[in-house]
This record gives structure tokens, sequence and C-alpha cells, in this order.
């Protein structure tokens, strides 16, 4: 179905943007200490929807969010008696302006887990009621690597509505049907172009995917890993990691977590928190045995998690190209590095 | 600053002579002119080593990495990072004999943004404190200063101080790489982990976050060498360095001027005991 593709100018942009915000609640890339992370904004002011990508934090705590509690309980005399439920700001109807187009995928391809052999309903819902606004970048850094993988940016209906340089103007790709839907108010200061929208486009397309520094064959790559479990690569490409979750943590894909108690006399709490496939610990099963003790055993978990295991299972690949785990990480280890030199080690 | 040609010589020196199964020094970013840690145990590869005053990482972190654990090493320190070495090796963390140490006597690092760095400007022990062989001319060692940001911090009142300690702690995600990055943190089961922790039960919140990063504090209480290891690790930018150095400033106050890791066989600020020590503060 083919959706609509609008014309607008910058100041007719950034109205609209302060119209959202003022009719919606709206999360946006805020600034703090020199990175950005998505906040509810009350003024387009307050946020920068074009923010870098090396510098932003994913989009992925709106909907699986770094602690969150997920049950109250207190004991008494006669037993433990659950609460109820608080409030879950985050299923509100929302709108989430400057996401990234890899980050948008990224939250895509979580969904078939949220929705696989059990319901996330919390994800689900959270899910549901948002709205996303992307915006193309138009300078990858030389840690991004999305064009490379299983998904088309042009193409991919992971936003809802895409904002696309033109010249002095802007172009809006809604990608949806909620994206549709939700445009429709606007349309008085939206000029709806006919195939000339999918010609200019193209064209920025085009100048996108040129643009990157890193670039790779992902279906030879994926073929490759498949046999590549034995690869004495991952021992060698993982050598300085140190084992922290820097990378798992800043991934807009990583969705492994950890339950914890708290209780502080006669009240607790339930806490679902991040948790890392990298550190040591992390497969020590009740008994003592710890099958991931080695480094490198962790390491390739990691990398085929990401372009292997994932893929095979639910036919997307984990790992979106964002290159956050690079930026982040303390020694600065690229997995686009590691997946093509395991790759081409055989 | 620039000895990449004599590091590369040393290293393919070492291994012909069979002194070393696995080479620890820094080699150049793939996408920029960063450097990363460099560890193989491929001769082949000497020629990819470099040393320059983009050389900043404190390497003796993969001392007690799996990656070198009871092997030989050969390994690349600068000033600072001989300190955090001399206390690896007093706290029996690593075997001298296992260890051929290339000391760089530096000149200073400088960060991303090819701006020499704070604590480089603010440098006491340049030339390395232990080696088997030196390069670079040696320097005498600087007067320890306080610097403006720490200052600032000398002056917040208990409540101004514990507003930007929390704040901190707010922003901290838990991913540890802080921790992890630590040359002087090599428990292999941090006392935050434990399963059973009565202080710490796990989840990522602002008040756990407040009570690993003070332990640690602790922790390092007479052993931090401002490496900057944890403040170039930490993903969300917490000025880790302040913890450290207001802790540094208190043991220098107190501690008869004492530094961490400037000699051989330092046993740090608490682990020694001496008969003339004030004790008017025990009952």
């Amino acid at each position: 179905m083919a959706f609509s593709i609008f014309h607008i100018s910058n100041d007719e942009l950034h109205k609209l943007y302060e119209d959202i915000i003022k009719n919606n609640e709206t999360y946006a890339p805020v600034e703090h200490s020199g990175d950005y992370k998505f906040k509810k904004v009350n003024s387009l002011k307050e946020c920068n929807t074009d923010a870098p990508i090396k510098t932003t934090a994913s989009v992925k705590p709106l909907f699986f969010p770094q602690t969150s509690a997920i049950m109250h309980y207190s004991e008494d005399a006669k037993g433990i008696k659950i609460d109820d439920p608080k409030e879950d700001v985050l299923t509100h109807k929302k709108v989430i302006l400057g996401v990234k187009h890899c980050d948008a995928r990224g939250m895509q391809v979580l969904d078939s887990v949220a929705k696989w052999d059990w319901q996330d309903e919390d994800w689900i819902k959270r899910r549901e009621n948002t709205v996303i606004f992307s915006t193309l970048c138009v300078t990858p850094e030389n840690t991004c690597f999305c064009t490379s993988l299983d998904y088309d940016v042009k193409t991919t209906d992971a936003y809802d509505v895409l904002v696309v340089n033109d010249g002095q103007k802007k172009l809006l790709k809604v990608c949806t049907e909620k994206g549709e839907q939700f445009l429709e108010p606007y349309t008085g200061v939206l000029t709806k172009l006919n195939g000339e929208g999918d010609a200019k486009l193209k064209a920025e397309f085009t100048k996108f995917k040129n643009a990157f520094h890193l670039k790779m064959d992902y279906k030879e790559v994926n073929a490759k890993l498949q046999g590549a479990f034995e690869n004495d690569g991952w021992d060698f490409e993982s050598a300085r990691c140190v084992s922290c979750s820097a990378c798992a943590f800043v991934c807009p894909t990583c969705h492994c977590f950890k339950i914890s108690d708290e209780k502080v006399r006669d009240k607790g709490v339930r806490y679902k928190s991040y948790d890392s496939c990298n550190q040591k610990y992390f497969t020590l099963m009740a008994g003592g045995h710890n099958p991931r003790t080695q480094k490198y055993r962790r390491w390739r978990q990691r990398g085929m998690h990401k372009f292997v295991y994932y893929k095979e299972r639910f036919g997307v690949n984990l790992c979106v190209g964002c290159g956050r785990c690079t930026v982040k990480c303390p020694v600065n280890i690229s997995i686009f590095e590691v997946v093509n030199n395991v790759a081409n080690n055989i | 600053m620039n000895y990449s040609k004599q590091i590369q010589d040393i290293a393919v020196r070492l291994f012909t002579e069979n002194k070393i199964d696995v080479f620890v020094g820094y080699r150049k970013n793939v996408g920029d002119d960063n450097q990363t840690p460099f560890i193989f145990k491929n001769p082949a590869l000497c020629d990819k080593l470099v040393f320059t005053e983009k050389s900043t990482h404190n390497l003796t972190n993969y001392l007690t990495n799996e990656t070198t654990k009871s092997k030989k090493v050969g390994l690349v320190v600068k000033g600072c990072d001989s300190r955090s070495l001399n206390l690896l090796l007093t706290e029996g963390q690593v075997k001298r004999d296992n260890l051929y140490i290339i000391g760089v006597s530096c000149d200073g690092c400088v960060d991303e943004k090819n701006e020499k760095e704070a604590r480089c400007i603010a440098c006491v022990m340049q030339s390395p404190v232990i080696y088997n062989e030196m390069l670079g001319i040696e320097k005498e060692k600087k007067t320890y200063t306080i610097d403006a940001d720490l200052l600032k911090l000398k002056h917040m009142s208990l409540t101004e101080r514990a507003d930007f300690f929390t704040e901190m702690f707010s922003n901290c995600i838990r991913c540890n790489a802080c921790r992890q990055s630590c040359p002087l943190c090599y428990c292999d089961k941090c006392v935050i982990d434990q399963d059973s922790s009565l202080y710490h039960n796990g989840a990522n919140t602002t008040s756990n976050a407040g009570m690993a990063l003070m332990t640690w504090y602790l922790h390092l209480a007479g052993r931090c060498v401002d490496c900057r290891n944890c403040e170039r690790a930490c993903p969300q930018n917490l000025p880790l360095h302040l913890l450290h150095k207001q802790n540094e400033m208190v043991i220098y106050e107190n501690f008869q001027n004492h530094q961490a890791g400037m000699y051989e066989k330092d046993r740090g600020a608490f682990y020694k005991y001496n008969l003339s020590d004030p004790d008017d503060f025990i009952m």
C-alpha cells in the first residue's frame, strides 16, 4: 500500500513539532553531559531531533527500562500480599521525535522475541501506544553500518514517519497506517507529493548509502559464521575485552535481564534490570557449573547471537548496525570488525 | 613522543628469545587515529605495535585478565601504569618473574580531541618506577597538586557534596565498565555481585549505584594512581576521577603524604602498621 509523501518547509516542520509536543506526551533527545538521552519534552527548544548517533542513547529504555519495579509486595501476620500494580507511565499514548532508523529497527526486531512463546504485555502495550518519527541521518559515523544488514532504511516500516532533507525543505515519508492517521489533522500545512516524491527520496537515499565508511556483504558473513563456532578468531578478537556490560547496556537490541528482590522490613519490591552475557557469572547455574567462564566463549555467544542465532529463529538480524557498542566500549572493540575478521578466518 | 619502533624491536626479540608467551601493548584503531590495547601471541604481529602520546590506556589491567594469567607477559607501562603495577605485585596478583616490563618515561598523553589530558598536566611521576628496560630519559618526581575541580569539591558543604554525588550516581547504569577497566579491581566476584549481598540487591537503581561506587571508592583508598581508565570507559561520561581524586587528597593529607605505588613493595596506606602511627582516634 502506498503511503503519502509530503513536502514541508523547515519553519513549518518546527511548528509541526511544536504542535505535536503541545498536544501529545512527547519524547525527544535531550542533552546531558555531552550525550543525548530520550526524555519527555515540553518544547522544541529543550531537544535536538537531529542529534548525532555517536552521542545519542538508544530509545530502548522507553520500552524496556534500565530498571523497572515489576511487583510490590508486603508482609504481615497473615502472610504475603501482592499490591495492586502501579501505573506504568510508559504505556501512555506518546510520540517520539528524532529516533534513529537503526534504533527504530532495533525495537521492531525485539518485537519478535516479545511476541514469541510468552507475550511480554508491558513491551507490547508500550510499542502499540507509540508513534515514531525518524530523521534520515545525513552523515553516517565511521562506526555505522546499518545499510549493510538485512533491512532497507528506504522501505522499512520500523518507524511511522521519516523526515528527509530536500534542499532547503524537508520531505515527510509516511511508512505505516499509524503514521498516515497521525498526520491526518496536519494535511492543511503539508503539500502532498505525487510521483516526484519518490524520485527525490531515491536521490537522498542513494547519497546516504554511498556516504558509509563501513560496508560488508551481510549474506556472505552470515553464511560463513554458521560454521564459525570452533573458529579461533573469537579468542584473538576478544583478547582485550574486559567483560563489563557497556556494549550490552547501550545496544538497542540487547534484551537480557535479571530479577532481584529488595525487601526492607515488611515491604518489598521486585525489580527487573538489564543484565549481560559479557559478565563472567552470567551463565552460572545452581549447583555451580558455568559453561562460559572463558572470555572467548562469551564473546562468541555475543557475536553469534547478534548475527546468526536470532536470524535463524526469527528471520531478522539482531544487530542493527548502530555502532554504539564500538563507541562506548572501553577499548573500542568493533562488532563489525570482529564478525568480519572471524568470517574471513575460515 | 614516539617509541613505536623501539617497542616493536623489543617485542620481536622477546618472542624470538622465548622470554614471553604474550605481548600487551598498543595498536592504532581501525576507524580513527586513537589507540587501543593490543594483546597477541603471534610474533608476526609485532609490527602493529605503536607508542605515542595517544597511548593513554593503563595496560596493567590485563595482568589480572584471563588472557595473561599464568603466562609470561611482555608489557608496556608509562609512569602512572608502573605505579599500579607495583601495587599488583605487592598484593600478590602477578609474579615479577613472569613479566618483562618496558617502561616508557612519558611526556604526557592527549585525549580524543588531541588536547593534553588534565591528569598528565598534573602528573607527579612521568618515569616508570619499575621496569626491565626504560625508554626515554628519566624525569624527576613532581609535587602533588590539587586542581581547581577538586578544590571546588573540597569547599562544598556536606549537603552540596551529597547532591553532587547523588546526581552522579543517578546517571550510573551499572554497566561495570569502570570497575572492569580499573587495574586494581581484580576480585573474581565483586562484593557487590555476591548473590546474598545485604548491601546491594542487584537492581540497577540509584541507591545501588551509590552503594557500588562508594564501595569502590573505599576499596581504592591509597591505591588509585589516576590512570583514568575508569572515566574513559564510562559510557555515561560520569566524572569518576573526582570520586577518587577526593580520596587521594584525604589520604595524602592524613597518611604522611602517601601516594599509591611509588616504590616497589609499597604496602599502601592501610595495610601497614608502625608503632609511631597516631592512634588518638581509637577508643
